[in-house]
């Protein structure tokens, strides 16, 4: 297991280490994989992708690991594919990312920009224009999704206002700056790729500029419970964000699975899409080990594509083409307590896309449906 | 069972090939496991290798090929050194496949692609592909200019015979004529003689209004 305990996406992260090691202890209640429980190897990679390419290597090569359950930013991701294709040992990667890859090495159980990005857009321009101010941290992740995000907005004739770029390791300073740019030029939405600490610095500097959420929202694909959490749930009421899960989602398997995780790690602690998808990767994982030769890397490539789960969100699949995963996009609107109200839902879930180049924005519309306002 | 030797115009190894030893190299990738795969590999096929991170302003003068490691979040502005003209062929080393990267790719007007991890298999047949096409490409431009030129002079010919055949009460073929004969005894081409015509009609009809 490779989730970073420090550095600047460490809150995520370890909400994603709790959700994978919350699922191994289920596995193994339950009597593991034929008898044998599920062993966990787990390193802090630090948020840094050297560190997760000499970690994967480590885990791989000296300690017999076959299966890394791990990765957020995509520039971790990218670092370690070189170690599963060397070694021919699996990523299970649970985060959202921007889409265009497949490894064969590689299962995607987060959101590819066909499941998040084209609701958010719809969303947005229908509810409050087409005006949008772009700002985002600079790797990969941001710049792609801001070009589906263009796109997008271009296609109801809108406008980007601004598109802007901040290191990984910004200052509150630099956000109020922007803030104030935002607060200048008065866009119809702020669409916000910030990850990790500077989320928290975005909304915070947001809220000190007495700018309205209702009428000016930011927008967000990675502001999730956890992000909300570590900030401080009042400068984030009314911003919006759209994912597969939200902890606030009123299902039986969810309610059972939040119930569970809060009992054994505590009643302050809250979930998100990542954790979501790394509970339950772990979950179609060890089903795929069940079914097959749990120790054969080439048996689980056959057995997990096409598998299906009861997930949290809904039921949830494996594509058998891409890797990626079958996932049910939402809307959530940030409430006073730090959860989300579901505002928007697809009908079912939706088939991942990752080389999808021109998104439209019909794809959504078909599944729309207005739950409550 | 005797094989036939593939066809090979001059009989020789091509001199593309032969003359790689000499080529000399600039590497903006940064200094890290893909980063000396590729250093590697480029100085076992001889190469004369520069390796630089970040990408500098400047192209030393006899670079014959750039490899060039594509960074979406680094190419906000573009290095001065792509204006250059001839540009040595670029061949761009990618880690990611979506559009934003590949954009960037197509800006560089790159001659050829390295996949990130690097591979060492590979980077040879990368790096003649995209000598080869560049070169193939300049002579292209090459030509094209000379069929410019030849093309615009053809123009001014028919313009200077027209000129001529108004103002003297003459045959196409006389004005031909005349034209050559003038450039024989001046020592010119017929361009420059075809020239001096238009111009001094335009400077007589402007006089005559």
């Amino acid at each position: 297991m490779l989730f970073s305990e420090t550095g600047v996406t460490a809150a995520i992260e370890r909400s994603e280490r709790l959700a994978t090691q919350l699922a191994v202890e289920e596995i193994n209640a339950s009597g593991g994989i034929g008898g044998r429980p599920l062993e966990l190897v787990s390193h802090d990679p630090q948020s840094s992708p050297a560190a997760y390419r000499t970690l994967a290597e480590s885990l791989v090569a000296d300690d017999g690991v076959k299966v890394i359950l791990g990765c957020y930013m995509s520039s971790t991701r990218k670092a370690v594919l070189p170690v599963l294709e060397r070694w021919n040992a699996l990523l299970l990667y649970p985060t959202l990312y921007e889409g265009f890859e497949y490894s064969r090495h590689v299962f995607y159980t987060g959101a590819a920009p066909n499941q998040n990005s084209v609701q958010l857009a719809e969303h947005m321009t229908r509810s409050f224009g087409s005006r949008v101010f772009m700002v985002g941290s600079d790797y990969v992740y941001p710049h792609e999704s801001n070009r589906i995000m263009s796109d997008l907005v271009f296609e109801r004739g809108g406008e980007k206002v601004a598109e802007i770029y901040l290191p990984l390791e910004a200052k509150p300073e630099d956000f109020r700056a922007i803030v104030k740019r935002i607060k200048t030029q008065q866009p119809d939405f702020i669409f916000s790729t910030v990850v990790g600490e500077g989320t928290a610095m975005l909304y915070r500097a947001y809220a000190e500029a007495g700018l309205d959420p209702a009428r000016m929202p930011i927008a967000s694909l990675t502001t999730t419970e956890a992000e909300i959490n570590s900030m401080g749930a009042q400068f984030a009421v009314g911003h919006l964000t759209s994912a597969p899960y939200f902890q606030s989602l009123d299902t039986p398997a969810n309610r059972r699975c939040v119930a569970s995780f809060k009992a054994r790690y505590g009643d302050d602690k809250v979930t998100n899409q990542c954790w979501e998808a790394a509970y339950f990767q772990v979950h179609l994982l060890a089903d795929a080990m069940r079914r097959t030769d749990p120790d054969d890397v080439e048996a689980l490539l056959r057995a997990l594509p096409g598998s299906e789960f009861g997930a949290p969100q809904g039921r949830v699949r494996v594509d058998e083409h891409n890797h990626h995963t079958w996932l049910k996009p939402r809307i959530g609107r940030a409430r006073e307590d730090g959860q989300f109200d579901i505002i928007e839902e697809a009908r079912s879930w939706v088939r991942p896309d990752p080389y999808l180049v021109s998104h439209t924005l019909e794809d959504w519309s078909v599944r729309v449906k207005l739950e409550s306002a | 069972m005797a094989t036939a030797a593939p066809p090979r115009p001059d009989g020789a190894t091509p001199a593309l090939l032969r003359d790689l030893r000499s080529l000399q190299v600039v590497v903006f990738h940064p200094d890290d496991a893909d980063g000396q795969e590729l250093l590697g590999q480029l100085r076992r096929i001889g190469c004369q290798v520069k390796a630089f991170w970040p990408p500098q302003e400047r192209l030393p003068e006899d670079t014959g090929l750039v490899f060039f490691a594509v960074r979406p979040e680094a190419l906000a502005e573009e290095p001065a050194w792509l204006k250059r003209d001839p540009l040595p062929p670029v061949i761009a080393v990618v880690n990611y496949e979506n559009p934003i990267t590949i954009e960037a790719v197509l800006r560089l007007n790159a001659a050829g692609i390295v996949a990130s991890p690097v591979k060492s298999f590979g980077i040879l047949s990368a790096t003649v592909v995209a000598l080869s096409q560049s070169l193939r490409a300049r002579e292209r431009e090459r030509y094209v200019t000379r069929l410019e030129q030849r093309l615009a002079g053809l123009r001014k010919l028919a313009k200077a015979k027209t000129v001529l055949m108004h103002s003297r009460g003459i045959g196409e073929e006389q004005a031909y004529q005349l034209i050559r004969s003038q450039a024989m005894a001046k020592r010119v081409t017929t361009e420059e003689i075809a020239d001096a015509i238009i111009k001094a009609n335009d400077i007589l009809s402007f006089e005559g209004k």
